[in-house]
Parts: structure tokens; C-alpha cells; sequence
């Protein structure tokens, strides 16, 4: 009896620790970034604690404010779809940004210049417009990468500055609009618009469900399709799946299309759902916001939408922040640096929560 | 008397594993004494807290009478102790003398004394009788040399007692004989030495005293005088085993497959030239030669990986040189790869979705043009799993939580079940124990009778040798020789391996 007894407890050892581990890992990490984010306020002459109290209280304190969470977290979710396909299929898409700037301008496009059509069509040819954009934007990037070998990384970026000024040479003038109080583009037609989930003031658009709806899509493509099973295995280890006869080159492409489609589409949510136009300042760092929540996430699409709600939460609490403590709402860019270098330094973080225990 | 390592119930735990389980080792000094057993035996393992890499939970270690708490290699070293890893930790770009110098190097000032270094590793090297050249770059030796500097890097170091981990793995059979003669030398200047290693009839050559652990036990201890190979191999597996399977006669003859004058290069560098050959039904072609003489290459580039430069390969009569590796896989050309972490297995996958990796595409696994069959998928990896003995077996575990004779198992579970015509398996048993080395033996020569060929690259000359029709040689990207079975001896083919010899009946 007493034997079973510590059979059982070391059984229990057994699967505990590195599950227990994985589980646990992404909130401490989100702690440890916060932890250091709060050595800025600190210096600023902040109190953290408070400027933390009033980012929670902005994101989820009443009903309007829990709303304009969500809505902040739609393009954020579609982002973190991006990169998690990127990195599905080996690569890693850091260009979501200027696809999703150039979906935008695809959405404003065709909501703005198609008339007259019926709005379930007009909605539908807009989302496959900011689609087709971002998945434009991103095919130089990609053919550049695929046959001449160019880093994927720098050419990312740098085509993300392309994106940035070309949106204010859009909205400032290729497709401004004449009486509007701030610099904007055209309006996109009225049938162009999202319809409401849940009405004023909450202004819930449709685009929540397609969230959902896509998570649920990638993850039934990455585990029931036959493609999705060998874009997986490109990713997990690209000479096995080479070795076993699957074209590692052909999906890398496709993965990184597909991620700058996904990107695109953010983008277009944003002009169909939100604004109604363009502005220049259509994205906070939305492309960028993807990327650590497909990191904290494992690449796993559905977590990755609990992940955007606290990235939506972050950015909209910010601003509450900024209001009422009078720290920048650009505090969400440090406390998203912060958490890319604790998430780089995964490894050695866990090396030091071991350490004591390998001295033993 | 006094022995120069003592290790006293030593228990060494990881998660759930015990990896070893109240061991007590007694080693004389100036002897050679083999720590011998299967994969996660505990061998490793035990020379590790030997070395100071692991701490053991419980038990006690001593060396010449004191008990020593040894906290790192740093500690070890101290107390006389070196350890020769399977894998060699040079630096290619620098000379012996750096290397072995690396870590205490004698300084002038602040400066790196290099004169000095050449001069102290010259002098430890004729102390001891190795013959190494201590000007010579890394990168220009050979394997059994590189040993060697690993060898005098631990006397630089003052040890007294010197573990070398597998130290047989990579050497050609002369080297292995030099190895041998190394290791008597030591043991005449009152070195103690440990080796570790699952090869019995180098435990026979070598050494005095003979250990043998199982399931992280002591099983044993012999003296060499009082035991053979098949008592100790039976100490291992706790049963009897016979490897090499059991060929039966055959009435298959058909030609499979013909490489006619075939080169091809990797990053530029030509590593195979000139390469003619046939396979027939019914037959094991054995591949031998030292590591890197273009085995690996050999295997890639009928298995369609390694594109070829000129020359055609010629498959059930159709010129398949052009071929894709999915369309070979396809007409049954089966792969075992060398490298099973990097090119066999996705580790992060489970079993299930590895034993369907290549073969995803086919009909029976697809529904609707582009949906997976789960159903099938899954009786079909249940059915493997069981054929095969996979174990555990669990078709949801992920391929990294499995030993690597599963692993394999895994592999040879997929080519296999994919009813190839040729079967080429490059060092199909590398690093694997006797029980799963047996079984693979069993599979290869089963296909084989029931009228399949198989192309087997290895680096065991005795694998190659009893399980082999005819027996390729190879040196340096070419083929030095084909030989039958029944003509092949030890020296011969060594002799081959080597580079030398008269290439004896090139037949293709």
C-alpha cells in the first residue's frame, strides 16, 4: 500500500513538470514583460500599479469600454492568424503591417468605387479586395525570398515602410476626400458596410464572427486537410518533409500568401467595420501585435484569440491610460517589446527557474 | 586493495526514468574495464556522475581511496579523471596543439605561448607512445587520429583515469586495431580506462574486466578470461538473440535496379564519381566504407534526393533519373535516411502522423480529393504499431518522447508498410540495442527472402557482412569493388575501405 502510494506520487512527477511548465510559461512571461514595462513608469514618476489599475479598468471597466476591447482585438486576431500560418509553414511573416495597410486601401477601393451593388455581395467583393491586396503586397517579398534567396526578415520590414508612405500619398491625395474635417480618404459606399451585431453605442460589427469562423476554419486546415498536414510538417522540420517527397518550397509560398491574405483581410475589417474610410493612422502596430501572440500561443489559431482579446485590451486601455495617468498610449509598444525579448529569452529563463533545481 | 574508482550505490533519477538503480562499479588501476549493455542501459549515464555532469541522487564515488563529490567536469578533471565524449568537441580550424592546450594554455605574460604548447603536447605525446602530429590542422586528420587528440587532451590534463564514451563508432577496422594498441600502452604506463560500448568483440580485444548493465542495473561484473560473446549477450538482453536474420533460398533473379556511370556533387563538391551498379530481386547489396567515403550520398540519390550530375538510374526498366522523390516513393523505392532526427522523423509529430509522413498522398488515406482519412489513418498506424512492436503504443504520442530503437521502428514501420520493391536503408541500426537491432535484421532479410531487394549502406562491416549478398565498396565517392558474400573477408574489404588494394573484380 505504501508502495503504490509513492509509485503514484512519482507517476504524478512524471507528467507534471514540463506540461505544468508549458501551461504556465506564457502567463509569466506576460509578467516578467509587464514587470519590466513597469520600470519605465517607474522612472517616468508613475506609479505603475495605478497606471496598470487604469489600463484594466479602460479595457474591461463598463460595457462600452469591454466592447471597444473586442473591437481592437478583431484586426489584432486576424494578424495573429497571419503570422501563425507564416510559421506553419516555415517562414515568418514580420510584414503584416504593410499587407494590412495595403488590404485596407484594397477594402477602401472597392467600397468606394463599386455602386449600386446588393450588401451581402459588396461586403463579400471588399473582403476578397483587401484579400487580394495584402496578398499582392506580400508576393514580391515572397518571389524575392523563394527564388533569389533575399532574408526574409529585412525585406519585410523595409516593404512595411513602402506600405506606410504610400497609405498618406493615398489618403493625403490619390483618393482624398474633398470636405472632410480630418485628412481621410473617400467613404466606402453604405452597402459596403459591416452590419451591426449589437448596435449603438456598442457598435459590435459582424467581424467578431468571422474571427471565430477563420480560427476555427485554420485549425480544421491544419489538422483534416492533406495539405494543412504537410504545411505542418514543412514547418516542423523542413529536410524530413523534403525527404518525404513534399515540395518544402511550393508551401513556404503558399504559407506566406495565405499569411499576407489573412493580413489583408485585418486591414479591410478595420475600413469596413470601424472607419468607413482610410485614414493614416488606419494601424497602430496591429501587424506587429500578431507576432508575439503567435508566439506565446505555440501557433495554435484558437488561443490565439484569447491572446488578441489581451492585446485588444492593451491597446485599448492604454488609451485610458494615457487620459487619466498621462502615460503615452505608446507604453503597449514597450510592454510589446518587453514581451518579444522575454520571449526570446524563453530559454533562458526556464535555464534559470531550473537552476537551483540542477544544483541539488 | 585500493581501486582506482570506486562507485558506490549510485541511483541516478530523471523525471520518471531511473536511469540507474543502485549500481557499484570497482575498477582496477591499470586495467581496461568496459561498461557494456543495451541503449538506456544507464552507461552513459553512470560515466557522466563518473565525470561530474550528472549529481546522483544517492551513492558514493571514489577514486584511489578517497571519496570524491565531484560537482562538475571541472571537478573531475582535478581529481584525475578525463572523458572522451562519442561525439568529439575539436575545433576544426585550429591545430592539435591549440586544441588539446584549450583551456589551460601556457601564456607568456598575457599571451598565448603557442611554441610552448606545441612543445608540452610533443612531450606528452612520446610519453605515452601516440603518434600525432601537433602542427597538424583538425580539419586535415583523420577520425582515429582526431581520437587520438582527444586521448591527449585528457593526459595534458594529468588524468589518471580516462573514460571514452563508444570510442569505436566512427573508425575503419585498421583503426580500431591502433585504438587497440593505444589503449594497451596507456594501461602499461598505469592508466586506468573505462570504455563504454555495445560492440562485444571489441570488449573481447580490449579490456580486462567487463560490466554489464540492463534496465539501469548491474547485472554483472566478469573478468574477459571467464566469459564469452554469446554469455555476455545474454547478460544484456536478458534472453538470446540472433542477428542477421534467416536467409532463405530464393528462385527471384529479376534485375530492380541499375546505376549506369552515375556522378552528382552536393554544394558544388563532387561526391560520388562514376558510379555503376545493379540490384536484383532477391538480394541484400551491402554498402561498406568509412564514414563519408559517399555511402549517404549513394542512398540519397536512389532514393531520388541527391539530383545526379550524369549517368542514369534505371528502375524495373524505365529511366527513373529525373524522377521526383514522392514518384519514386510511389513505384516502391523505399528510404530509410542515416539521420532519423533530422530527415526520418518529425519529432514534434506523433507517431500516427509520422508512420503516414510521404505517404499522405496515397488514395486509401484521402477523402474527397483533399480531406484525411482518419479512420483509415488511424487503423492503419494501430496496425504498424503492432506489427512492429512500436512501443509504447500509443499512436498519440509525440515521436520525441520515443527511445530511438522505436523511433527506427517507426521508420522501417512506414517504408515498409508501403510494400517497396527496393529498400534502401542507410545505417538503419546506428546507435540502436541488440533486441532492436535484431528485429531490423529480421525485417530486412524477411523482404528480402519474400523476393525484395535492399540496398544497405553501413558503417558495422560485420552488419554488412552477415547480412549481405554481395558487398559494394566504397572509398571517396567511388566504387571500389563489388564483391560476393563468400568471398569477402575482414582484410579485404578493410584493405578497400582504405583506399588501397588492386579493386578486385569491378564487377557493376
Amino acid at each position: 500500500m505504501k508502495e503504490m502510494d509513492t509509485k503514484q506520487i512519482k507517476a504524478f512527477r512524471g507528467i507534471g513538470r514540463k506540461q505544468v511548465m508549458d501551461i504556465i510559461m506564457p502567463f509569466f512571461l506576460v509578467f516578467l514583460a509587464f514587470l519590466l514595462s513597469s520600470i519605465w513608469i517607474t522612472f517616468m514618476g508613475k506609479n505603475p500599479l495605478e497606471a496598470f489599475a487604469t489600463l484594466f479598468r479602460g479595457a474591461f471597466g463598463s460595457a462600452t469600454s469591454f466592447a471597444n476591447t473586442i473591437k481592437k482585438s478583431v484586426p489584432i486576431a486576424f494578424c495573429s492568424f497571419a503570422v501563425i500560418v507564416s510559421m506553419k509553414g516555415n517562414a515568418f511573416n514580420i510584414g503584416a503591417e504593410g499587407q494590412l495597410i495595403c488590404g485596407a486601401i484594397g477594402a477602401t477601393l472597392a467600397g468606394a468605387l463599386f455602386r449600386g451593388l446588393p450588401a451581402p455581395l459588396h461586403i463579400f467583393l471588399c473582403i476578397v479586395a483587401s484579400a487580394l491586396f495584402g496578398m499582392l503586397f506580400g508576393l514580391f517579398p515572397t518571389m524575392m525570398h523563394r527564388f533569389r534567396g533575399v532574408d526574409l526578415l529585412v525585406i519585410f520590414l523595409l516593404m512595411n515602410n513602402v506600405a506606410e508612405y504610400f497609405l498618406q500619398y493615398f489618403v493625403l491625395d490619390l483618393f482624398k476626400s474633398q470636405n472632410a474635417l480630418v485628412p481621410s480618404s473617400r467613404a466606402i459606399e453604405k452597402t459596403a458596410e459591416l452590419p451591426y451585431l449589437i448596435g449603438p453605442p456598442y457598435r459590435m460589427t459582424i467581424a467578431i464572427i468571422l474571427v471565430l469562423i477563420c480560427a476555427v476554419v485554420l485549425t480544421w486546415f491544419f489538422n483534416r486537410t492533406v495539405a494543412g498536414y504537410e504545411m505542418r510538417a514543412v514547418g516542423q522540420n523542413r529536410q524530413a518533409a523534403r525527404y518525404a517527397g513534399i515540395p518544402i518550397g511550393r508551401y513556404t509560398t503558399m504559407a506566406l500568401l495565405l499569411s499576407a491574405m489573412l493580413a489583408g483581410i485585418a486591414g479591410g475589417l478595420e475600413v469596413l467595420g470601424n472607419y468607413h474610410c482610410l485614414y493614416t493612422e488606419i494601424s497602430p502596430g496591429f501587424g506587429y501585435d500578431g507576432i508575439p501572440i503567435a508566439l506565446l500561443c505555440n501557433a495554435n489559431p484558437l488561443l490565439a484569440v484569447i491572446g488578441s482579446v489581451a492585446f485588444g485590451a492593451l491597446r485599448n486601455g492604454s488609451l485610458a491610460m494615457q487620459a487619466k495617468v498621462g502615460i503615452s498610449s505608446e507604453i503597449v509598444n514597450v510592454i510589446q517589446g518587453s514581451l518579444i525579448l522575454v520571449i526570446a529569452s524563453n530559454y533562458f529563463i526556464r535555464y534559470l527557474l531550473n537552476w537551483r533545481r540542477r544544483a541539488k | 586493495m585500493e581501486y582506482a574508482v570506486e562507485m558506490c550505490h549510485i541511483t541516478k533519477r530523471f523525471q520518471s526514468v531511473l536511469a540507474n538503480d543502485d549500481i557499484s562499479l570497482r575498477v582496477k588501476p591499470g586495467t581496461v574495464h568496459a561498461i557494456i549493455g543495451e541503449n538506456g542501459a544507464g552507461k552513459t549515464t553512470l560515466m557522466n556522475v563518473l565525470y561530474g555532469l550528472y549529481k546522483p541522487d544517492a551513492g558514493q564515488i571514489f577514486t584511489f581511496g578517497q571519496e570524491r563529490n565531484l560537482k562538475s567536469a571541472t571537478d573531475a578533471i582535478a581529481c584525475g579523471i578525463g572523458m572522451v565524449h562519442q561525439h568529439f568537441t575539436l575545433l576544426p580550424r585550429l591545430s592539435v596543439a591549440d586544441n588539446v592546450v584549450l583551456g589551460c594554455e601556457p601564456k607568456r605574460g598575457l599571451r598565448y605561448d603557442r611554441s610552448a604548447a606545441i612543445e608540452r603536447v610533443g612531450q606528452v605525446c612520446s610519453k605515452y607512445g601516440m603518434q600525432v602530429e601537433p602542427e597538424r590542422m583538425i580539419s586535415e586528420i583523420s577520425l582515429g587520429m582526431q581520437q587520438r587528440v582527444e586521448i591527449v587532451k585528457t593526459l595534458y590534463r594529468g588524468a589518471n583515469i580516462i573514460i571514452l564514451d563508444e570510442p569505436t563508432a566512427v573508425l575503419t577496422p585498421q583503426e580500431i586495431d591502433e585504438l587497440g594498441k593505444t589503449l594497451e600502452q596507456l594501461k602499461n604506463k598505469g592508466k586506468t580506462i573505462l570504455i563504454i560500448t555495445h560492440k562485444l568483440e571489441e570488449v573481447m580485444a580490449f579490456s580486462d574486466d567487463i560490466t554489464v548493465l540492463r534496465n539501469g542495473r548491474h547485472v554483472v561484473t566478469v573478468s574477459k578470461d571467464e566469459t564469452d560473446i554469446p554469455s555476455l549477450t545474454g547478460y544484456m538482453v536478458g534472453r538470446e538473440v540472433h542477428l542477421g536474420g534467416t536467409k532463405q533460398e530464393h528462385p527471384f533473379t529479376e534485375e530492380l535496379l541499375e546505376l549506369q556511370d552515375v556522378s552528382c556533387s552536393r554544394d558544388g563538391r563532387p561526391v560520388l564519381s562514376h558510379i555503376s551498379l545493379k540490384v536484383n530481386r532477391g538480394e541484400i547489396l551491402g554498402i561498406a566504407g568509412i564514414d563519408g567515403s559517399g555511402q549517404t550520398e549513394l542512398t540519397e540519390l536512389i532514393a531520388g534526393i541527391l539530383p545526379c550530375d550524369s549517368g542514369t538510374v534505371t528502375y524495373q526498366g524505365n529511366d527513373i533519373t529525373r524522377r521526383s522523390i514522392a514518384e519514386r516513393k510511389k513505384d516502391g523505392i523505399g528510404f530509410v535516411p542515416q539521420d532519423r532526427h533530422r530527415h526520418g522523423l518529425i519529432l514534434d509529430f506523433s507517431v500516427e502522423e509520422n508512420l503516414l509522413l510521404g505517404l499522405q498522398r496515397e488514395p486509401r488515406y484521402i477523402q474527397h480529393g483533399f480531406l484525411q482519412n482518419r479512420k483509415e489513418i488511424h487503423a492503419v498506424a494501430k496496425e504498424r504499431i503492432e506489427a512492429y512492436d512500436v512501443r509504447p503504443a500509443d499512436s498519440g504520442a509525440k515521436a520525441s518522447q520515443l527511445s530511438g530503437g522505436n523511433q527506427q521502428k517507426i521508420i522501417i514501420a512506414r517504408e515498409m508498410g508501403n510494400k517497396p520493391q527496393i529498400m534502401v536503408a542507410d545505417q538503419p541500426t546506428r546507435g540502436l540495442d541488440i533486441g532492436a537491432i535484431e528485429a531490423i535484421h529480421h525485417t530486412l532479410v524477411q523482404h528480402r527472402n519474400s523476393g525484395g531487394a535492399v540496398v544497405l549502406a553501413s558503417l558495422e562491416l560485420d552488419e554488412v557482412m552477415i547480412l549481405s549478398d554481395r558487398i559494394a565498396v566504397m572509398y571517396a565517392g567511388r566504387l571500389m569493388g563489388i564483391l560476393p558474400a563468400a568471398q569477402a573477408t575482414r582484410e579485404k574489404i578493410g584493405l578497400m575501405m582504405a583506399g588501397v588494394g588492386d579493386a578486385p573484380e569491378v564487377k557493376p
